[in-house]
């Protein structure tokens, strides 16, 4: 007995502390969209109704725990309903139920849902206990397609948006290892620069090669620093040639 | 009191003093690089951004450069390669001999190329004075483009061109900029290869500047 009690009141303790968090949240929310309305936008509004949601599943957790007692058994029973203001439950309420009326309770102390809900529910629910299972199933397909559809829509949107970003700035190189190496080697040993060798055509720039020995214009990558035999034939010749000035003039 | 009987400083002298006190920038501190010809003009941007002697616009050269060789008729060691450079923009100034050494590559940790750099201001008479030592031109090139100076550093984005006998114009040697980053400094002053470092890397991603070795690549394809 006295175990239940003491579960009881922690569970009851717990629970308020949710209702707590989630009145605060309301209350953001609600001061947020009085004050900000001009400046809010949709993401910040979702993010506080997220705020919401997260504090309504807590309190959804507590009751559905094990450890709270059945509460379906404890009943809250109106003992005394008066007109006159009741200072002691005014400080509970932080001033927002001054009086035990007989108008306030029925709402306070509701179990059911609001008349007006009510009635809709059983609307709701006269409709569907007349549908055909046919039926049923149809709406249900076109549902689905129909939420399918806007995925795609949404989905194509952001991959245009974030894949136009990302890609347009890695896919077009501004530098080309092959051109570094090219004039590095030219301006350092001279490799294209000396008279009768043919130009050195670094690949994927389509510049035309010049000189017999080249054959087809070479597009890959590794045919470019290793050329073909004859080049250097042509090469040797002209410094054999040039080896007889030194000296000997 | 005064100092009238002073003897004058001669050359040798002051000379020596300054290779003891090692304030001669007898090194280069290199890092190169490439842009394509359609982001040249980013890469100038940017380094008219960073850089300091642009505030009466981007300074140009248009430069003509021979390398001479000079060889041993016995042919015991590698010729001794001399580069002559003249500017073809300014047909007063004094012709730039430049000795280049061989860059310290045992180092990996180095992060710039550190090679050996002379350079003398010469006369026009300087090519006959070159052919009767007995050198002779192993090739030469054009290059045209845009020089900036930040600090200590040099840092060109120039075209090369091949000079051709036949036709007139020069023609480019591929659709590439060179970009080199540069230091003459004196021996022992590892501390400004960080400072490029640093420097190239904010020209990233358009330019990737790094130590490159050429005479690995030039052997790679001549054979």
């Amino acid at each position: 007995m006295q175990r239940e009690e003491k579960q009881l009141e922690a569970t009851l303790h717990a629970i308020l502390n949710r209702v707590n968090d989630l009145k605060a949240a309301i209350q953001a929310l609600i001061t947020k969209l009085e004050n900000e309305y001009e400046t809010i936008n949709w993401p910040t509004f979702l993010d506080n109704y997220a705020i919401l949601s997260g504090h309504l599943t807590g309190l959804s957790k507590i009751l559905q725990s094990e450890v709270a007692p059945s509460l379906r058994s404890v009943v809250v029973l109106p003992l005394q309903l008066g007109c006159e203001r009741d200072e002691a439950l005014a400080r509970l309420t932080e001033g927002r139920v001054p009086a035990c009326t007989h108008d306030l309770v029925p709402d306070l102390l509701r179990t059911k849902p609001e008349p007006q809900a009510e009635q809709r529910l059983q609307q709701f629910n006269h409709k569907a206990s007349t549908l055909s299972h046919d039926t049923a199933q149809k709406q249900v397909a076109q549902f689905t397609k129909v939420i399918s559809h806007v995925w795609e829509i949404i989905s194509k949107g952001r991959e245009d948006w974030e894949g136009e970003s990302m890609r347009s700035a890695g896919m077009q190189p501004t530098h080309s290892i092959a051109d570094t190496h090219a004039l590095v080697t030219a301006v350092g040993t001279g490799k294209g620069l000396r008279p009768g060798m043919p130009s050195i055509v670094p690949p994927g720039v389509g510049a035309p090669g010049m000189g017999p020995s080249r054959g087809p214009a070479p597009q890959l990558g590794p045919s470019a620093p290793t050329m073909p035999k004859a080049p250097s034939a042509i090469k040797t010749n002209i410094k054999a040639a040039n080896q007889i000035h030194p000296y000997q003039r | 009191m005064s100092a009238a009987n002073v003897a004058p400083i001669t050359a040798t002298d002051s000379l020596s003093q300054a290779l003891k006190a090692n304030i001669i920038p007898n090194q280069e501190y290199l890092l190169q690089g490439s842009v394509l010809d359609s982001a040249v003009e980013v890469l100038l941007h940017r380094l008219r951004g960073l850089c300091d002697n642009v505030d009466a616009g981007t300074e140009t050269f248009d430069d003509q450069e021979v390398c001479f060789s000079l060889r041993d008729p016995n042919q015991q060691a590698a010729p001794l390669m001399l580069r002559l450079r003249k500017a073809l923009d300014a047909r007063d100034m004094p012709y730039q001999l430049r000795y280049i050494g061989q860059p310290d590559l045992g180092d990996k940790s180095r992060p710039t190329v550190v090679r050996s750099s002379l350079d003398i201001a010469c006369s026009g008479m300087l090519i006959e004075f070159l052919n009767e030592l007995g050198c002779r031109i192993e090739f030469e090139y054009s290059v045209k483009g845009y020089m900036f100076r930040k600090g200590r550093m040099k840092i060109t984005v120039s075209k090369v061109f091949k000079i051709s006998q036949s036709s007139m114009s020069p023609e480019p040697i591929s659709q590439s900029y060179l970009v080199e980053l540069s230091v003459l400094a004196p021996q022992g002053q590892d501390a400004i290869g960080e400072d490029m470092r640093a420097f190239a890397d904010q020209l990233r991603p358009l330019v990737q500047l790094d130590k490159i070795d050429y005479k690995r690549l030039g052997h790679m394809s001549v054979t």
